[in-house]
């Protein structure tokens, strides 16, 4: 049985389960917070583990409603085994851009006065 | 709402047999002597190809009766437009002679949720001038039915002194316009002037613009940008931003760099601050609260419609990269959308943003939510510890707009005297 669990998302990017982590996880609160979500309802537990109650072609079409709970709720109340990779197209080429003007975005500067 | 050029407009325009004048579209002035010699009138006229209007006004339009003349005027224009506009496209057409002027548009009319037709006798500049109870007509359609030409003709046939020979040319345009309007999902298309020429009406300046939201299905098109940002060439993070909406219909993340690069806000004695909010209306509101306080939100943007938590993430991320900003400020409206989810999106931000504060951010910011789950949304921020720094303020229902920007103040005095 594979130890992850991947599935593409319809704004682009992926949600990445690391399931060798989930069996040993008592709250499973990644699948009780998407139940808890209207058009939610994308993951349920078999097995003891989180799984796919649609299809990944239903939710790459939108079945995933982006909340981002799982992620922040196994983070907090689980152990840290979602990962969801949001790319912002041209985001790096913005990045690598700045840093040839000699400019940092705000969140890497140190001394806030400068 | 991203609009074509004229030279553009104009190709529709051709492609659905509306008539226009013959031109070319040049970009240097080596290519203007050329462009009058092809055209072979005796007479063109020279438009610069900027996104606003009045063009005659600024000398951005110039007339020319010979080729040399031409290339003189091309090199006055292209050097204004390159310095003001970062522009460098004339249109060189057939100037066309005509006795008078009139006006035609089909726009979307967010009050009646319908395509309006307006029309005029009296077209050209200053249009706007015009009284709407007397010389201008207009009507609605309705865009659940089929529009033929003897619907055009019963709707034109409303405007008084048309002759029936103008009233069939009319109608036939109006139709085609119509055709042009859905086909790119247009919210505005317009010819002013309308003249009456040799060949029939004549579409003598076209003006296009499109519904920002329908833009992934009107890549032929070619817009590189998805927001309104005037008549300047987007920037990389705009182009970023406009990334985010596209394909994906939930909610929207509309954002325009107002001063990029922080040079307005230094000149006026502002301090920059990045800003996002919840609906334009409290946008606004909040905007006009902070400018008197000192501060210039130097990004617009508006996070509307229930858009998904990862559109919020990506634009959270979008606004803190900005190297200018002192601060942040996120207000809401008092907002149906679920606000839980729009904090999951700026928790998630934060917390990759920041990894060695746990998603502290570095500059006081004050979130102000409004709303549907508004204390979930706090419940998010203080169970991932954000709102326990000192320089993070969360506010929750009970609050206005000057409220808002006064604790802001408050904070940030607080933070920068520290």
């Amino acid at each position: 049985m594979s130890e992850v669990l991947e599935f593409e998302v319809f704004s682009g990017g992926e949600i990445v389960f690391d399931l060798s982590l989930c069996k040993d996880c008592e709250v499973k609160a990644c699948v009780e917070i998407c139940n808890s979500q209207s058009g939610g309802n994308v993951l349920s537990l078999s097995e003891g583990l989180p799984s796919l109650q649609k299809s990944r072609g239903s939710i790459k079409k939108g079945g995933c409603i982006e909340c981002l709970g799982c992620e922040l709720e196994c983070l907090k109340r689980g152990l840290n085994a979602i990962k969801i990779n949001l790319p912002i197209k041209c985001f790096e080429d913005y990045l690598v851009e700045l840093k040839k003007t000699g400019l940092k975005p705000i969140y890497q500067l140190n001394d806030h006065n400068s | 709402m991203p609009r074509l050029y004229e030279y553009q407009a104009k190709k529709l325009f051709e492609k659905h047999k509306v008539n226009i004048p013959s031109g070319i579209v040049i970009d240097s002035i080596k290519k203007a002597e050329n462009a009058h010699n092809t055209i072979g009138a005796s007479k063109v006229v020279l438009k610069a190809q900027v996104k606003k209007g009045k063009r005659g006004k600024e000398g951005l339009i110039e007339f020319s009766s010979s080729a040399t003349e031409t290339e003189e005027k091309t090199k006055k224009i292209i050097n204004r437009i390159v310095e003001q506009y970062s522009e460098k496209s004339i249109l060189v057409e057939e100037a066309i002679d005509f006795k008078e002027e009139m006006y035609i548009s089909i726009f979307s009319d967010s009050h009646t949720r319908k395509p309006v037709v307006m029309f005029s006798l009296k077209g050209g500049v200053d249009v706007e001038e015009l009284s709407i109870s007397e010389d201008i007509y207009y009507f609605n359609l309705d865009i659940g039915k089929p529009y033929y030409l003897f619907n055009a003709l019963n709707d034109m046939r409303k405007i008084k002194n048309l002759n029936s020979k103008l009233l069939n040319m009319l109608a036939g345009l109006l139709v085609k316009l119509y055709m042009i309007y859905l086909e790119y999902d247009c919210n505005l298309v317009e010819i002013n002037p309308l003249v009456v020429g040799e060949k029939g009406l004549i579409a003598l300046d076209g003006k296009i613009s499109v519904d920002d939201d329908a833009l992934f299905r009107q890549k032929e098109l070619g817009f590189d940008q998805h927001s309104e940002i005037g008549i300047r060439k987007p920037t990389l993070l705009e182009l970023c931003a406009g990334t985010i909406d596209e394909g994906d219909h939930r909610g929207s993340a509309h954002f325009v760099q107002i001063d990029p690069d922080g040079l307005e806000s230094f000149e006026q004695g502002l301090t920059p601050i990045g800003f996002n909010s919840v609906g334009t209306g409290a946008a606004l509101t909040t905007m006009d609260e902070l400018i008197p306080m000192g501060y210039n939100p130097i990004n617009f943007c508006d996070t509307s419609g229930n858009p998904p938590a990862s559109k919020l993430y990506r634009v959270t991320k979008l606004i803190f990269s900005q190297p200018h900003i002192k601060g942040y400020l996120m207000v809401s409206c008092v907002s149906s959308q679920q606000l839980d989810n729009t904090a999951r999106g700026i928790v998630k931000a934060l917390l990759e943003l920041y990894p060695e504060t746990e998603g502290k951010p570095n500059v006081p910011c004050v979130f102000a939510f409004r709303g549907a789950l508004d204390k979930e949304a706090r419940r998010v921020f203080e169970e991932f510890g954000i709102t326990d720094s000192p320089h993070v303020l969360f506010l929750e229902r009970d609050w206005t707009e000057k409220d808002a920007v006064e604790a802001f103040h408050k904070l940030y005095s607080d933070f920068y005297k520290a």
